[in-house]
């Protein structure tokens, strides 16, 4: 058969694009040259069209021939056979990936078009695309991960250049500090992750996704582990999507998150960053047949992110907040259809959800004008003074706009639950450490903090 | 950076009671932004709170107000030096003038003062905060070579002081100082053998021992810094940043409380005003908040149940933090400053400043100022608890703050001594002459050095920079009327083909220029862009009236659109269809949003990602589909204006729209005199009236593109409206009993000319007369080929369009501006602006001013002794120009204060402003994407009148007063027949010298500009002189 040595060839294509599109863009800055704007995008809008050409190839041979399931092998990168450890690259094409990846590259192409012109000009450009090209690289990685160590290894780049890109305007405090809030949440979904995956290698031996959830393609896979173990395992995996997804109670990120540059914005936290996390939940969705009380709990935390994100939303008076909150609704829905077991139904209604999302956050600018448009063509004031409002308020209504307006108080809640304790653990930690080395070297120990700046003279520096 | 500055006005006399506390909010209110609704934007003087002081003391004063920067930075005039754009001429007469009887003065036998300012200005000064300074000294070999700039006969000059120095310090043997000492140890005595680098290396580090030790014996000024908001105090001591936490509560409630109709709840209790509103919603349970928001609920309640009002509770805060009775007002205002965006909206909802569809009752200001002063004392004391681990008060807090100010030692001799050492280097001065100076000496020195401060020398660049370009403006016009002139001498005015009225936009010089070379036998005139025709307009697809007209007048007459008669049906039928889609439309984007409807719409939403590709990778294909549906769902092409009024009233009701004939008459005779073409033999077969606009995508300050004059809005129907009365026969008649005679031959025609895409539009072609059809044939070919070449001048400053375009390209190229989505900069709109012409076009017809000028039409022969038409297109031309051109310089010298920085992370909210991603102060002025080109200038206004006339016009007008008296602008007038010029400086008219340069020549535009994106000089051009 000719087929095996073409559908390799187009699935080294389809992840070496923006692996080469990364390298285009970051070897120049390495080494000191600076590619023009024209060049930068010209290379993007390149890798994009040839990566989605050859998966778009895929998808018809596999439509052709019928194949379910094609892997991509790239062999063992680091292996520790004494500790059963093995880092396996490997890449699967199966009804799950393929739609996803062509869905990758359909909304980072049009994207990364939209901001080659937005961002013209722009003192950034470089790093920005650099760090988008970091993204694409990131979500084709995880797309098609075939191993749970391949998966792990997009979702951090995903991670890093949503954060870099959140603290975009490092000129100004406020990104820079959502940036870190984001890198922070982003860390304990990580570290649930790696548990979960270190679990799955002691479980099954490998992180293969073929070992965990038997060999038949997906989403017909049946799960190779018992009850317990794929609860424990699928929590981890729960924490970590929800911290990703920005489902309850982490939802305090999204709205942070919006301080990059629109395009970004857009394409991040409308479109795919923030389904990642429920991409993850599907690739692992046969977990869920082995046990009831983890497809309960999925089932739980989407209709609570769901009920969350509508309230919310309800309230917010600009325009990317109130996208970004529609956003986590559809994602605890379609969070709620993956516990329910309708994985189709949840895969189109992601990609839906995602391309009319980007869309509308493209368009956010637009705002004012569609409203004038819209009054004009409807004849009245769309947002005018409503009728029969209602001039007392109950105290149920007055709690539950509070409620909306404080974000439900996640933010709150994980700084004084988490945060809080976390630094006073650590700086009593510190007053005990100084403590000690005081006693020990009989006077202050901390010679730092003594020094005062700029205490030598100009001329002794020189 | 906000410190104690004098407060503008005499204190307010009693500092307390409820009275007292509202006029404080009040009086602080003014320093706030006054931008309204983003949806009618506004050019207005940013500083416009300080109008009444002189500009340099103004900006100086939004300094220190606002942390704003005064000029451009220091490196940007000095590479504006490099490139000729300053030169040495200009910074020497600056100085001269700026200095006047000083300038001569001896500095200790150093030079003059002029001469070391001066060497200050040519040679960069580094001095910079202490870090920077280390790091010169550390990284660059400043104590090593000589700064590059500095010529070899002055190295050579210290070289020799050094010499002679050591040679007569080995001769007496006697010890100078320890630190001199320190120097020759640190050389090695060895110093036969010294080669010419170790010399300079020896020159420069004993320069700067000197300097050092003589700066030394000279005490510094103790520049004591007093904290009146306790966030500056809290920042210094401990580095928390208390307005972050309270800034994040507060914008998410304003944003809620101003919110036009974005969210779907509504904010509870509302229209009981800010405090009560806050106070109902927060004095909910807090059952799991932030937690230096404990305990507030508890404190509101407080608040409530006592019935404190906001006045009391302000004076409540004042009291716990401690404010001296002294620094009441300006903790007030600081304390408003703080989130001076939010502040400002409130403020101008709450004066009724535009029509909004939610007003908010008044009071809200006062309300916001004691919500944020209770919020601060919640997170003061937060502050506390975390330094200290116990909760206390607010003062208390305040007071272990001070305490904990640590006592800052900055590097005060060193940063002295290194100013002076880089000025020792520039001038030449020798070791010797500095060592024989006396303390004192040291202490004139130093002072000489500290009081031509950064701010100063910016200052100086900055008129030096003003000087060249109005020096060169005026010389081109001086030598334009010369030759101008001699052409009108030689030739007789013939009729001309055709007329063509635009507004006086500095867009439109560049479209009048071609036309003009276009087709030379063409005359072209500026106006307010309103024509004269101020009025409210609905348009057919519309369902409101909006005032069309400058903001400073409210209209009376009401103008509407009307789709002809025939297509009435249609037209309903049409309305019909757009209400059911605009409702759909509405529907789906707000039920995209919620729970089940999101279902719906996310999983049909794959469909969305049609357009989405389209609009982003084939903009121009997706507006031409957008264009063909709409042309199903919009009226019929065939409208009129319903312009006559039947009753006796004027109203937006059927029968009261419109003028009534003798209204149209003055309309038309206030114009016609305004150009000065009131003379049978003035008007040309063809009369086309052209109304401005422009129209982009994904751009919330879309209004600030079109027409200033127009509301912000688009100034076809004025045109329009103005070429119909001035065609009705009536209308005509009464014109000619006030003394303007229209020939019978005379049509005007309506027209709107886009200035983002570059097209014009014809309004009414149906009723020109056969007879007039190849006149209009003759006007409308020039017009195509002017708008084309329009486009092609104005590519040249996109980055994006290829310095070799064509103008057909350069037509397309801007074109997709328009229609791209993701386009940031769909026009530079006003960018470069720098000058306003006021007078006949005869003599600036033919010059080439870069699309840089206002061009108003004013013909001072036909104006009556007491200049009142003059008067009357000053009252308009001098406020609305220098209020654009001063809302640009502010936004470029600082667009993160005075502007509202990258457009990037622009985010709209409440449907009235913007703000940088979803919680920052909301964003005032103009974005850094629309004035990235701009060149800040104060504007030069050249007017063809006499001194005499304009002193009278400032006496009358105390606006025109302040801004000339100011300096806020420049003001010269000029007489085109013996082309003579006098400049307004230091409140009096004096004659401007001529410098004999004239411009250079050019046959066509395009040859001044080919391969060139930078500000251009002066050109004259000769085509638009072969006039028939």
């Amino acid at each position: 058969m000719m087929v095996e040595p073409i559908l390799h060839a187009l699935g080294v294509v389809v992840v070496g694009s923006p692996v080469v599109l990364l390298t285009a863009l970051g070897l120049p800055l390495l080494i000191g040259i600076r590619l023009s704007e024209t060049v930068q995008s010209r290379l993007m809008k390149g890798s994009v069209v040839a990566g989605l050409t050859a998966a778009v190839c895929i998808l018809g041979v596999m439509l052709v021939t019928g194949s379910r399931h094609v892997p991509i092998e790239f062999g063992n990168w680091a292996s520790i056979p004494q500790e059963h450890f093995h880092f396996h690259l490997k890449f699967v094409f199966d009804r799950l990936s393929v739609p996803f990846v062509i869905l990758s590259f359909v909304l980072c192409g049009t994207v990364g078009a939209f901001a080659s012109v937005y961002l013209h000009r722009d003192r950034g450009f470089r790093r920005f695309f650099l760090l988008y090209a970091l993204f694409q690289l990131g979500m084709v990685v995880s797309a098609l991960a075939g191993t749970i160590e391949t998966l792990f290894f997009g979702w951090e780049l995903v991670g890093l250049s949503s954060a870099l890109l959140v603290a975009y305007f490092h000129e100004r405090p406020a990104p820079v500090r959502n940036g870190l809030r984001v890198w922070s949440i982003y860390r304990i979904a990580d570290a649930a992750f790696l548990i979960a995956a270190l679990t799955l290698h002691h479980l099954t031996g490998g992180g293969d996704f073929d070992g965990l959830m038997g060999s038949g393609p997906w989403p017909d896979g049946v799960a190779a582990i018992d009850s317990t173990s794929a609860l424990l395992v699928g929590l981890l995996l729960l924490l970590a999507a929800a911290g990703k997804s920005g489902m309850v109670p982490f939802s305090g990120w999204i709205p942070r998150a919006m301080e990059g540059p629109t395009p970004s914005s857009a394409v991040f936290y409308g479109a795919l960053s923030v389904h990642l996390g429920v991409f993850l939940l599907l690739r692992v969705s046969p977990l869920l047949d082995a046990s009831v009380l983890l497809r309960v709990a999925v089932v739980v935390l989407g209709l609570v992110t769901a009920i969350f994100g509508a309230t919310a939303c309800r309230v917010q008076s600009d325009v990317k907040n109130a996208l970004a909150y529609a956003s986590l609704t559809q994602v605890g829905i379609i969070t709620v259809e993956i516990g329910l077991g309708l994985q189709y139904v949840a895969l189109i209604h992601m990609i839906g959800h995602a391309c009319l999302r980007t869309f509308q956050l493209l368009r956010a600018p637009s705002v004012l004008k569609d409203y004038r448009m819209l009054e004009n063509a409807v004849g009245s004031s769309l947002s005018g003074d409503k009728a029969g409002r209602s001039q007392s308020t109950s105290s149920l209504q007055l709690w539950l706009y509070r409620f909306a307006l404080e974000r439900g108080f996640l933010d709150a809640f994980l700084n004084v639950w988490i945060v809080d304790p976390f630094l006073f653990a650590f700086r009593s930690f510190d007053s005990l450490e100084r403590r000690w080395t005081s006693l020990l070297s009989g006077g202050e120990s901390r010679e730092s903090d003594r020094l005062a700046p700029y205490e030598d003279s100009l001329e002794d520096v020189a | 950076m906000e410190r104690t500055t004098d407060s503008l006005t005499k204190m307010v006399s009693d500092d307390s009671g409820p009275e007292a506390i509202r006029k404080l909010v009040e009086h602080a209110a003014h320093l706030l932004p006054s931008q309204g609704p983003i949806e009618v934007f506004v050019h207005h003087n940013t500083l416009h709170a300080f109008e009444d002081l002189p500009f340099h003391e103004a900006v100086k004063l939004g300094l220190a107000r606002y942390g704003a920067q005064p000029y451009l930075l220091e490196q940007e005039y000095r590479q504006l030096f490099r490139k000729g754009r300053i030169t040495d001429e200009d910074l020497r007469a600056v100085l001269k003038e700026d200095l006047g009887q000083q300038d001569q003065e001896r500095i200790n036998g150093l030079g003059t003062r002029g001469q070391i300012r001066l060497a200050m200005l040519r040679h960069p000064v580094h001095v910079g905060p202490d870090a920077e300074l280390k790091w010169i000294v550390a990284e660059t070999d400043a104590l090593e070579r000589f700064h590059s700039e500095v010529p070899q006969d002055l190295r050579d000059r210290v070289v020799v002081g050094a010499k002679e120095w050591l040679r007569s310090r080995q001769a007496t043997e006697r010890s100078t100082s320890a630190d001199l000492d320190g120097l020759l140890v640190k050389f090695g005595r060895k110093y036969e053998e010294w080669g010419e680098n170790a010399w300079e290396a020896f020159s420069l580090h004993l320069l700067w021992r000197i300097c050092r030790t003589g700066i030394q014996s000279t005490p510094p000024r103790i520049a004591s810094v007093r904290y009146v908001r306790p966030r500056d105090l809290l920042l210094k001591a401990f580095g928390d940043d208390i307005d972050q936490d309270v800034h994040d509560l507060l914008i998410r409630f304003c944003a809620a409380y101003v919110d036009q109709g974005y969210s779907d709840w509504e904010l509870p209790t509302r229209d009981k005003g800010f405090y009560e509103a806050f106070l109902t919603l927060y004095t909910q349970s807090n059952w799991c908040a932030d937690r230096w928001t404990r305990g507030l609920s508890q404190e509101l309640r407080r608040l409530q149940a006592s019935g404190v009002t906001p006045e009391a509770s302000i004076e409540e805060s004042i009291r716990d933090l401690g404010v001296p009775d002294d620094d009441r007002e300006e903790f007030v205002t600081q304390t408003l400053l703080g989130l001076r965006g939010w502040a400002g909206m409130i403020w101008q909802l709450e004066s009724g400043a535009g029509p909004v569809v939610h007003s908010i009752p008044s009071g809200s200001l006062l309300g916001l100022v004691a919500i944020q002063l209770i919020l601060e004392r919640f997170a003061i004391v937060d502050v506390g608890f975390d330094k200290t681990g116990r909760r206390s008060g607010a003062g208390d807090v305040l007071q272990f703050a001070q305490r904990k100010l640590s006592e800052q030692r900055p590097l005060n001799i060193e940063r002295r001594a290194f100013l002076l050492f880089q000025a020792a280097q520039t001038l030449g001065w020798q070791p010797q002459q500095l060592l024989a100076l006396t303390n004192d000496q040291w202490k004139e020195l130093d002072a000489e050095a500290e009081a031509f401060s950064a701010l100063e020398r910016r200052r100086i660049y900055h008129e030096a920079f003003e000087r060249k370009y109005r020096r060169e403006a005026l010389d081109a016009f001086i030598s334009h009327t010369q030759s101008f002139d001699e052409i009108s001498a030689r030739q007789k005015p013939h009729r001309p083909d055709f007329q063509v009225l635009t507004c006086i936009d500095d867009r439109e010089e560049s479209f009048r220029r071609h036309l003009e070379e276009t087709h030379p036998a063409c005359e072209t005139f500026g106006a307010a862009g309103f024509f004269a025709v101020a009025i409210y307009y609905r348009g057919a697809a519309d369902s409101f009236y909006q005032p069309l007209c400058p903001n400073v007048i409210t209209p009376r007459h009401y103008v509407q659109e009307d789709v002809g008669y025939t297509f009435e049906g249609m037209h309903l039928e049409r309305a019909e269809l757009r209400r059911r889609l605009g409702l759909a439309s509405h529907a789906f984007h707000m039920r995209s949003r919620t729970f089940l409807g999101g279902i719906f719409t996310g999983i049909i939403g794959s469909l969305a990602t049609a357009p989405l590709v389209a609009s982003v990778l084939f903009p121009h294909l997706t507006a031409r589909i957008r264009k063909h549906l709409g042309s199903l769902v919009q009226p019929p092409p065939v409208t009129t204006l319903q312009l006559e009024r039947y009753q006796e009233e004027p109203g937006p009701e059927n029968g009261h729209v419109g003028f009534s004939c003798e209204e149209m008459a003055s309309v038309v005779i206030r114009l016609l005199q305004d150009i000065g073409v009131t003379k049978p033999d003035a008007f040309s077969r063809l009369f086309v009236v052209c109304g401005h606009g422009s129209s982009s995508l994904n751009n919330p300050h879309e209004s600030a593109y079109c027409c200033g004059a127009c509301a912000g809005k688009r100034g076809g129907p004025n045109a329009r409206a103005f070429a119909k009365m001035a065609n009705d026969w009536r209308v005509r008649t009464l014109v000619k009993q006030a003394g303007v005679s229209i020939p019978d031959d005379t049509v005007f025609v309506g027209a709107y000319h886009n200035t983002c895409d570059d097209s014009v539009v014809f309004f009414d072609l149906d009723s020109l007369p056969p007879s007039h059809h190849d006149d209009f044939e003759a006007a409308r070919e020039a017009i195509e080929e002017a708008r084309r070449r329009n486009a092609h001048e104005r590519c040249r400053r996109f980055d994006s369009a290829p310095l070799t375009i064509s103008p057909q390209e350069a037509v397309r190229h801007v074109e997709a501006r328009a229609q791209d989505i993701s386009q940031a900069r769909p026009e530079y709109n006003h960018a470069t602006n720098a000058l306003c012409v006021v007078g006949r076009r005869d003599w600036s017809r033919g010059l080439f001013l870069d699309r840089r000028s206002f061009l108003t039409s004013y013909d001072p022969a036909q104006d009556d002794d007491r200049h009142s038409i003059l008067a009357r297109i000053l009252a308009a031309a001098i406020p609305v120009c220098a209020g654009i051109n001063l809302e640009y310089y502010f936004s470029r010298v600082d667009h993160a204060v005075y502007g509202s920085g990258s457009k990037l992370p622009h985010n709209i909210v409440s449907l009235l402003g913007v703000m940088e991603g979803t919680a920052s102060d909301l964003r005032t002025g103009l974005y850094q994407q629309m004035v990235e080109i701009h060149e800040p200038l104060r504007i030069l206004f050249v007017i063809e009148s006499t001194p005499e006339a304009l002193l009278s016009i400032m006496q009358d007008n105390p606006t025109i007063g302040r801004l000339c008296r100011g300096d806020w602008i420049h003001l010269a007038v000029i007489q085109p027949t013996d082309s003579t010029v006098q400049v307004f400086r230091n409140g009096q008219f004096e004659p401007y010298e001529f410098n004999g340069a004239a411009p250079r020549t050019a046959s066509f535009s395009r040859d001044c500009y080919r391969g060139c994106r930078d500000n251009l000089p002066f050109f004259s051009i000769t085509a638009t002189e072969e006039r028939q």
